[in-house]
């Protein structure tokens, strides 16, 4: 332990025997601060844009997917399942996942899609030819075929409807994953 | 209910650490020199945090170290910024030790009381170096995959043990995954771990002893040797004077280490932005024609190891090492003069020029050899990495003994052809071939047969490679013009 000695006693901080040394140390203080600052900002920075980055808004990608090469294939009044891989981008790994979509036409022209997950917890849900409806076995929910909209059960939105374009009789899906189990539609 | 200052301070006396750590009264007279060890601190904190996110971006194994940095850098916000600080950093490290030990050895802080802390300094200089070693395998790229192939390969050559080492470096016999597991083991966690100790101490000690003080404030009257008995009770006494000349720790002295703190941080940043880190293409194990590098401040003894001849290799490969943590360990206890200021040791000055005299050579001749073997002479054209292996190849297996290339070189030997521009002459096929078994093709040659044993076919290749850039002046404008026979191909003596 250092005694400070009887000549050079050291002061509180406001109570210096001279004004000259409170501004020297005033200072002193304000040049550590700024370049304290400094530092902190210059490495603190690019470190915490670099750790927010997956957090950050992406560029919009390409998500049209192409269902079905003609309308004329597609059974009327009948729900059917199209699956396909989707090639994603996990960070610095491509990672291939299949997903579906659930395609219904009554005319065969206009077409409804939903999204092949259950809005509940994102089991893979059915057609269920005797109740005319899509079946969820992981917790029974129920939803309507022609609107998507929830007859049972516990899912808490109705079917999440994808866009659908016909381009040259071919049948387009704007696919896209929502965020699961709230009532909110929200992107994934 | 007070301030939460005040309830703290009352369990804890806040205001006790206070006036023990940051009004300490230290000697007076501390220059800028003194600020190199608390910069070298502060650029730890740096690499600290930058390698604590860069290891959320990262995967240590082949098949994934490679693009994860790619994707670093590609698609991370800042991410290329960050990666340009820790690799800056990482030379910022380096330079700042070495410059904090080459302060502490011109103004004898070493000494008596200080032995203990110049020995874990000693040990914090090589934690330094080790990171730079492990840290330069991780970006899996060309330079990091064939300096650590050349680095643990060095370890190799260390009689007896040799063997052992590189098994241990690598995790297995050959460089690949196990070896990348372990050094980012390293680097991430044992040696920032033993760093970290090595620091606590190396800062406890320094609250414990105070700053050294400038030297003339413990020569006057001094005893002659440290080991004296009356030694101690002086020092005491010239240290409690000098520090009764002195000034508080905060912030007087303060202020200079947090400014050349940030300083050295914002050059970082700047270099981050202008340099980068570099990323080479990725790790190829079976490209071995590519010349590695290691980082500059490997280069002396990487530089030594090509002066010595074949046979003394392990011999400096090991001894250089070996003998400057010997010398280190053993300064403060050898050196035991009392006398601190630099004027008035004129060994140490010597040694001191001698071994900052070698090493600045030493970079220079590699840097030198680098930037010549990038650009041959004798064409002026920039070789790639295969064609600087062959030529080499060339001048070591003495080619140019009895081969001129562009008027240089070659014997009194009638028969040997200038190679100025043979590669206007003959195809990179013919070249090969002729070089694996001149006799083919002239039964008379005085050439010898450059085949297996003597050179690998990877070898002939590489050679007949830097042989097809030799276009004369002026090359890339003419024409080549192949004057290639082939006589019937040899039996094979199978």
């Amino acid at each position: 332990m250092d005694e400070p000695t009887p000549t050079q006693k050291l002061q509180p901080e406001g109570e210096a025997p001279d004004t000259g040394t409170i501004d020297r140390r005033g200072f002193l203080h304000k040049v550590s601060t700024v370049s304290a600052g400094l530092t902190a900002l210059a490495v603190g920075v690019p470190a915490a844009g670099a750790f927010v980055s997956p957090a950050l808004p992406k560029k919009a990608t390409d998500d049209w997917i192409k269902v079905a090469d003609d309308v004329a294939l597609i059974d009327v009044g009948e729900p059917v399942r199209v699956n396909f891989v989707k090639t994603d981008q996990d960070a610095w790994i491509e990672t291939r996942t299949l997903n579906g979509v659930w395609l219904f036409t009554e005319d065969g022209e206009k077409f409804k899609a939903y999204n092949a997950k259950c809005t509940h917890l994102g089991c893979s849900y059915v057609h269920d030819k005797e109740k005319k409806a899509f079946y969820c076995p992981c917790h029974r929910g129920q939803f309507d075929i022609k609107t998507g909209k929830v007859m049972d059960g516990p899912p808490p939105r109705p079917l999440d409807e994808l866009e659908v374009e016909v381009r040259e009789s071919a049948v387009y899906v704007r696919y896209r994953d929502f965020r699961l189990g709230i009532a909110e539609r929200v992107v994934s | 209910m007070a301030s939460p200052f005040k309830w703290i301070d009352e369990r804890v006396d806040l205001v006790g650490v206070r006036k023990a750590l940051l009004d300490r009264k230290m000697p007076g007279g501390l220059t800028w020199f003194h600020t190199l060890g608390s910069a070298s601190l502060t650029v730890f904190a740096v690499q600290v945090v930058t390698g604590i996110v860069l290891a959320m971006y990262y995967s240590p194994s082949p098949d994934h170290a490679y693009d994860s940095i790619r994707y670093l850098q590609d698609q991370v916000v800042s991410g290329s910024t960050l990666r340009g600080i820790h690799h800056w950093g990482a030379s910022a490290m380096v330079v700042l030790v070495l410059a904090h030990m080459t302060r502490v050895f011109v103004m004898g802080a070493y000494k008596y009381p200080r032995e203990i802390n110049w020995l874990i300094g000693v040990v914090l200089l090589f934690i330094v170096l080790g990171f730079g070693f492990t840290g330069y395998l991780l970006p899996w790229d060309q330079k990091a995959y064939w300096a650590t192939q050349v680095g643990t390969n060095i370890a190799g050559t260390a009689p007896i043990v040799g063997g052992i080492m590189v098994r241990l470096l690598r995790g297995g016999s050959q460089l690949g995954a196990a070896t990348l597991a372990r050094f980012y083991a390293l680097h991430v966690l044992l040696l920032p771990l033993m760093l970290f100790i090595a620091v606590l101490l190396h800062l406890a000690i320094i609250v414990r002893q105070g700053i050294a003080p400038r030297t003339k404030a413990l020569d006057a009257d001094a005893p002659t040797r440290t080991s004296d008995a009356e030694y101690s009770a002086f020092y005491k006494k010239a240290y409690e004077r000098s520090k009764g000349a002195g000034v508080p720790f905060w912030p007087d002295i303060t202020t200079k280490d947090v400014v050349m703190g940030a300083a050295i941080v914002l050059i970082l940043l700047q270099l981050a932005r202008s340099f980068g880190a570099g990323l080479e293409p990725p790790a190829d194990p079976t490209d071995s024609s590519y010349v590695p590098r290691p980082e500059w401040y490997f280069l002396p003894f990487f530089q030594l190891l090509k002066l010595v001849p074949g046979s003394m290799e392990s011999f400096v490969a090991v001894g250089i090492p070996a003998v400057l943590v010997i010398v280190l360990v053993l300064l403060p206890f050898f050196d035991r003069k009392s006398t601190r200021s630099f004027s008035k040791r004129p060994l140490a000055r010597a040694s001191l020029l001698a071994i900052a005299g070698s090493c600045v050579l030493l970079v220079g001749a590699s840097m030198a050899e680098d930037s010549a073997e990038a650009v041959a002479a004798e064409t002026g054209r920039p070789l790639s990495n295969v064609q600087r292996a062959g030529r080499a190849l060339y001048s070591a297996q003495g080619c140019g003994s009895c081969h001129a290339i562009g008027g240089k070189g070659g014997g009194t030997k009638e028969d040997a052809p200038p190679l100025t521009e043979v590669g206007l002459k003959h195809s990179g096929a013919w070249l090969h071939s002729f070089l694996e078994n001149p006799l083919r093709f002239h039964p008379e040659t005085k050439m010898p047969s450059f085949g297996p044993p003597t050179l690998s076919h990877q070898e002939i290749e590489e050679m007949t490679r830097y042989l097809v850039t030799l276009r004369g002046p002026n090359g890339d404008l003419k024409k080549p013009e192949f004057v290639d026979t082939f006589p019937p191909a040899p039996k094979s003596k199978e």
